[in-house]
């Protein structure tokens, strides 16, 4: 219940409007990205946090920890160490950065490549919507993990090419969204009313129909880090990721689970990182989510 | 309804076919050549060439194409290069395992998920509970999952095995169709029952994990949407108990976008295998592709993916016809 | 005698409901009773708290939005605050039963009809649920029985509704809006049933509606809702024939009426607007919009009776004719902004007319199901229609849903291709239009300004000269300057309406078409618009084309009507003559059906 009820015999002074009118057109501009902004700023904070991480770290990633080989969690070595003598919590806090790092940079390749897609669809209609969309659809039809194994395997295995499989089998999802706010949009009649009132195409798509999508396409964001940390770690761990020595999570656990029964902790406390992470994901995820909504409906 | 079925079914022609495009440009697209691969990279430059020919890769792409089409319309997915036999006898060999883990794992999802998203909806404190842990354990990734439980319920406990199907001093049953609990029970070997399944609960269970908060989540949404529709509000009115409402009224209509997300979730299902087997040691696909992928197998990594695919696709077909039968306004469109 | 204890017994009713800017008070004080048998109309505008009062009576309030509810509530009897859900739900369908708005939005759309009927009943045979069916004009109940319910057409679903409602023998019904979403001959029939059902059965019942003239046809006794309390309560005669307090005066005066008594720009109107539910009220909800306000109307207000007639004001009766045209303001302004010069933009000759459209038709293709499916038969919407607009002329389409009213406006104004057919329109700035929806038809993250702005640089106009003329423009709409800076989240209905009106005459057209402009608004904002478009015309020299299901509306505003159906024009005439003296059977039930609230 935000309506501004005001009284029609509220006309005031005339002077001035002109100004008044900017100003207040300005203002509201802003709060709409500010909200933007304030639901996902969070996300900077990890990103923040996870660039950070590393220079904390007491060893470097594939520094010898000279407590030795297997050790338990102790004051030397927090979360033990590994094979080969290495510093478990120092490689965590590698990995982190690896994981988060990649989740966004698949995200945004993801989303640009899908909204421009999308968007092309949803504007131009016709012949080119139904190639396009028959195209994603056809993505959309396909068992993502498991074309994005195949895709990472013919390539060979290496970050570059499961950030690229990953992006492969992301896009689609985008396309998918932001064409559908864009005809959702031009359904509405202020598509209609803005036609008539004599509006270029280009400035029909760009001013009335494309900034519907910004709203969707940015929550699916915020919720897509979280399953796309999962998702790296998974490919990581059955060896569809950087390989050795580099320090990521998945594959780290992977390789200590031949000590599992003895030493969990080296394949445990990647796997907690990994949890953890994908866990502030969620959470921001959700919270943009509500957020961006409840400004969307103000 | 008969014309919806024909409908999807051409739909799923058509997105078989996208599948074998994807797979063949990938082939295309690989760096390394297949022809060395087969050889061996010691071998002279005119065996390479003679296994190129061998195997069409000197034709031009598109009749590259129309043979690749024609050898898998046939089941021919050619050999693999570590195991040396046809890639479609290895799928054979390895499918029963995984159908049989994927089988009972999507059970407990769809078991787990059914109730856990009618606990949400219930509300009060377990369901506000309820609802923390789900949003913790979507956060979890399976192989931690599968470690956690090996570890507690294998290492500390021993009360279930941690590796393989079945212990190794058992005699595995010779049934018809590969699927060993089915077997054992057909040729009533009972306690091998009791072993198989022992086996069975931890690797199926973390398989299910993740489909299951997935599905909780689902339905709790679109429940919690249903529930504020005016057809709720009318079947309240008649005086109806709220359990009821509910299941006869809500869970229905909430049924749609649940089943379009499992059918989703059964893609994210054979991805999570390949990670499961891996832990547990399970002689299924997943382990096969994880065992190709190491020694470069391609053959074998593009006829997994192909089978795993239309697998994927196939059941989806039969998501969509059953939300067909679900929903009558999609019966009669 | 001592008169039979109520059926429904509502005494000093309060709810409020959480809301972001504090709470809502839906209810603030409401006193009704409903004695067995009586059809009572609950009359109010939106917000007013009808609904709320039928949810709370059925215990269905929104658990989601925390409502406190205090006062009583009872029903035929039994205490329904506070009582136990279980004891509400064993109420619900025995003592009481409910008919909503939305007849496809009610019925559960994966169930069939015969199930849900014979749910309502507690189970009930094929042969039961058929004479249900049968009992409220359902002709074929066994085949319906069978259907699902969006294979029904919409009077069919509501029909289902009040069978379902009756199921149980309830001793009352509520029905909320049960016939808003209908058109008007299916809604007069609708209405018809649910009285005579109710009469015949001895069945009291509640008639929740925004519409004087819909609680008129058919209530014994009318009871007016002003922010969350009855205002005013008698029987239908009296409330009709001269209600004692000023809101209720001011509801039957700003209705447009079929007589044809006030035309053209000069429907009295109720300024201002219901307060803020978020504020509490002292004295008088209706102070600051009431002509006959004093000082000692800002104490507590009294429920003052009168003859077994409740009036909720300190001077009863004194208002007896509500002021003329009390929104003079907008008048003024438009007449400043002429001077100012908007109308000197105003195109044309008075020759040429606004537009003629020769042998118009539409066809839309059939629909094609799926990838296999055959295209079915083309749908012919319009189907030849020749139209004259005359320069500054205001012409009404009158038809019913899906006769084909807003395809031929969107091919007037160039939305859409005609099939065949031509449209000449007069020269000058294309057509504009006002919708439906007026909130949809103004893009939610621009701000009023900009889409003045947008028009204004469409015509070329220099970017200096922006300001000054959307400033005139919002004034000759009636908004405050510092409308121009708001997106439409943030103006209320009416508000929206005006900024899209704005938008259409900042440059102003020679022709303005409207598509049911006022049918998403309250009564008293309704008037406010009509008038506002009768103005603007008169001082702009537009002419209007207006598409409405509202026969009374047209009646206000046109100098010619059209009344389509199928596709087809069945009748035209000057206004007055087919109110008068309709040629066509078509039109005659139509003006028939027309929910009138005049005194018999
Ligand atoms: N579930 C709810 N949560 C919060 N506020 C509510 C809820 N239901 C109603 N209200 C508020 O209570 C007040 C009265 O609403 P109500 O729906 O009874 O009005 P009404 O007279 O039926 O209006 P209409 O003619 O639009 O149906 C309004 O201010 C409304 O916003
Ligand atoms: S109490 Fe006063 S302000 Fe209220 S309606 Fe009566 S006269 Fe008007
Ligand atoms: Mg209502």
């Amino acid at each position: 219940m935000s309506a501004v009820k005001q009284p029609v015999a509220d006309i005031t002074t005339r002077g001035g409007a002109a100004t008044l009118w900017r100003q207040r057109a300005a203002s509201a501009d802003e709060s709409r990205t500010g909200n933007l902004v304030r639901a996902l700023w969070p996300l900077l904070g990890v990103t923040l946090v996870v660039l950070v991480a590393p220079l904390l770290a007491p060893y470097g990633s594939t520094d010898i920890n000279p407590a030795g080989a297997l050790q338990a969690p102790s004051g030397a070595a927090w979360f033990g160490t590994d094979e080969l003598s290495r510093d478990v919590f120092s490689r965590v806090l590698f990995g982190l950065r690896t994981s988060w790092l990649s989740a966004l940079a698949v995200i945004a390749v993801g989303a640009v490549i899908g909204s421009v897609i999308g968007a092309v669809a949803g504007a131009v209609g016709g012949w080119v919507d139904a190639v396009l969309m028959r195209t994603t659809d056809l993505f959309l039809a396909m068992p993502a993990p498991v074309l994005a194994i195949a895709v990472v395997a013919a390539l060979g295995p290496s970050l570059r090419n499961t950030l690229i499989a990953l992006a492969v089998v992301w896009w689609p999802w985008y396309a998918r969204i932001v064409r559908g706010e864009v005809r959702r949009m031009a359904a509405r009649p202020h598509a209609e009313a803005a036609r008539l009132a004599g509006v270029s195409r280009a400035r029909l798509i760009r001013k009335h129909l494309l900034p519907g999508a910004v709203a969707p396409v940015f929550v699916t964001m915020s919720l897509d880090v979280a399953n796309l940390v999962l998702a790296l770690a998974s490919l990581s761990f059955i060896g569809l990721g950087a390989p050795p020595p580099a320090a990521e999570l998945g594959a780290m656990s992977a390789r200590a689970t031949t000590y599992l029964l003895d030493q969990p902790w080296v394949s445990v406390a990647p796997g907690v990182a990994v949890a953890v992470l994908a866990l502030a994901g969620t959470v921001i995820g959700d919270r943009a989510n509500r957020r961006i909504r409840e400004g969307a409906a103000r | 309804m008969t014309r919806l079925f024909l409908n999807r079914a051409l739909a799923m022609v058509a997105v078989l076919f996208g599948l074998a495009v994807a797979v063949f440009v990938l082939q295309v697209v690989i760096p390394t050549d297949p022809a060395r691969a087969m050889v061996g990279s010691n071998a002279p430059e005119e065996v390479v060439a003679q296994a190129r020919a061998d195997l069409g890769y000197d034709q031009p792409i598109p009749a590259q194409f129309a043979a690749y089409l024609g050898r898998i319309t046939r089941g021919d997915l050619q050999h693999s290069l570590h195991t040396h036999n046809p890639v479609s006898d290895d799928l054979g060999r390895f499918a029963p395992a995984t159908i049989e883990l994927g089988f009972y794992a999507a059970l407990i999802a769809g078991a787990l998920g059914l109730g856990l998203g009618l606990l949400l909806v219930g509300g009060g404190l377990v369901g506000r509970v309820a609802r923390v842990v789900l949003v913790g354990w979507a956060a979890v990734p399976a192989f931690l999952t599968g470690m956690l439980l090996i570890v507690v319920f294998y290492s500390w406990l021993h009360v279930l095995p941690g590796s393989g199907r079945v212990d190794d001093d058992l005699l595995l049953p010779d049934g018809p169709t590969g699927l060993l609990t089915v077997d054992a029970l057909l040729t009533g070997q009972f306690a091998l029952l009791g072993n198989l399944i022992s086996h069975l609960v931890l690797p199926a269970v973390t398989l299910a994990l993740l489909p299951a908060v997935a599905i909780a989540r689902t339905l709790h949404a679109s429940l919690e949407q249903v529930m504020g529709e005016d057809y709720i509000r009318t079947a309240r009115s008649k005086g109806l108990r709220e359990r009821t409402v509910l299941l006869r009224h809500a869970l229905r209509n909430a049924a749609g976008p649940t089943l379009t997300m499992a059918g989703l979730l059964v893609g994210l299902m054979l991805g999570g295998v390949v990670v499961v087997e891996q832990i547990f040691s399970w002689p299924g696909l997943g382990l096969y592709v994880t065992q190709s992928i190491a020694y470069s197998d391609f053959p074998a990594i593009t006829g997994t993916t192909l089978a795993l695919g239309a697998a994927y696709v196939v059941i989806n077909f039969w998501v969509d016809v059953a939300q067909a039968v679900a929903d009558p306004r999609l019966r009669s469109a | 005698m001592k008169p039979p204890a109520p059926i429904l017994d509502v005494r000093d009713l309060r709810v409020t409901f959480s809301g972001r800017g504090g709470r809502i008070n839906a209810l603030r004080g409401m006193s009704l009773q409903i004695q067995p048998g009586e059809v009572v109309g609950l009359v109010g505008e939106s917000g007013s708290g009808k609904s709320v009062l039928g949810l709370t009576a059925l215990g269905l309030l929104a658990a989601a939005s925390d409502p406190q509810v205090t006062g009583s509530v009872q029903l035929d009897g039994f205490e329904m605050v506070g009582a136990s859900p279980e004891g509400a739900r064993q109420r619900r369908g025995t003592a009481i039963g409910a008919v909503f708005q939305d007849p496809m939005g009610s019925l559960n759309p994966v169930m069939k009809i015969g199930r849900q009927v014979a749910e309502s009943a507690g189970g009930a045979s094929d042969e039961e649920v058929a004479a249900m069916l049968e009992a409220t004009g359902i002709r074929g109940p066994a085949a319906v029985a069978r259907c699902f319910p969006h294979e029904l057409s919409g009077g069919m679903r509501q029909r289902v509704m009040i069978a379902m409602a009756l199921a149980r023998h309830p001793k009352l019904i509520i029905a909320d809006e049960p016939t808003t979403a209908l058109d008007v001959t299916v809604q007069a029939k609708v209405l018809d049933l649910l009285a005579t059902t109710a009469r015949e059965r001895g069945v009291a019942l509640l008639l929740v509606t925004h519409d004087l003239g819909v609680a008129a046809r058919i209530c014994d006794r009318i009871a007016v809702a002003y922010a969350g309390r009855i205002v005013e309560q008698g029987t239908t005669e009296e409330i009709l024939d001269g209600p004692r307090h000023p809101y209720a005066l001011g509801l039957l005066a700003s209705r447009p009426r079929l007589d044809g008594a006030v035309r053209g720009g000069l429907l009295p109107t109720l300024p201002g607007s219901a307060p803020d539910p978020t504020s509490s009220v002292v004295g008088c909800a209706f102070a600051s919009r009431c002509p006959a306000a004093d000082g000692a109307c800002l104490t507590p207000v009294p429920e003052a009776h009168e003859d077994g007639r409740l009036v909720a004001c300190h001077h009863p009766g004194e208002l007896t004719t509500w002021p003329d045209r009390a929104a003079q303001v907008i008048k003024a302004a438009v007449a400043e902004s002429a001077a100012d010069g908007l109308a000197a933009r105003k195109a044309g000759d008075p020759r040429t007319p606004a537009v003629v459209a020769t042998g118009l038709v539409r066809e839309f293709d059939g629909r094609r199901s799926g990838m296999l499916g055959r295209r079915g038969p083309a749908l012919r919407a319009v189907g030849g229609i020749d139209l004259t607009v005359p320069a500054g002329g205001s012409v009404a389409i009158v038809g019913e849903s899906g006769s084909g009213k807003s395809t031929l406006l969107r091919m007037i104004v160039g939305l859409l291709e005609p099939t065949e057919g031509t449209v000449r329109l007069a020269p000058g700035p294309s057509p504009q239009m006002v919708f439906q929806d007026a909130g949809a038809s103004l893009t939610p993250w621009m701000s009023v300004g900009e889409h003045l702005a947008e028009r204004l640089a469409a015509v070329g106009m220099p970017k200096r000269e922006h300001a000054a003329a959307i400033d005139r423009a919002l004034h000759a709409v009636g908004l405050p300057v510092d409308a121009a800076a708001r997106r439409p989240a943030q103006l209320s209905g009416g508000q929206r309406q005006r900024a899209a009106i704005a938008r259409a005459i900042v440059v102003p057209p020679p022709l303005i078409a409207c598509d049911e402009p006022v049918s998403a608004l309250d009564v008293s904002l309704a008037a406010q618009v009509l008038n506002l478009l009768c103005d603007l015309r008169q001082q702009l020299g537009l002419a209007l084309l207006f598409v409405t299901h509202d026969l009374a509306a047209a009646r206000a505003v046109a100098d010619e009507v059209v009344v389509m159906q199928g596709g087809l024009v069945i009748e035209r005439a000057p206004t007055d003559q087919l109110f008068t003296a309709p040629s066509h059977d078509y039109t005659r039930e139509l003006i028939a059906a027309v929910p009138e609230a005049v005194a018999a």
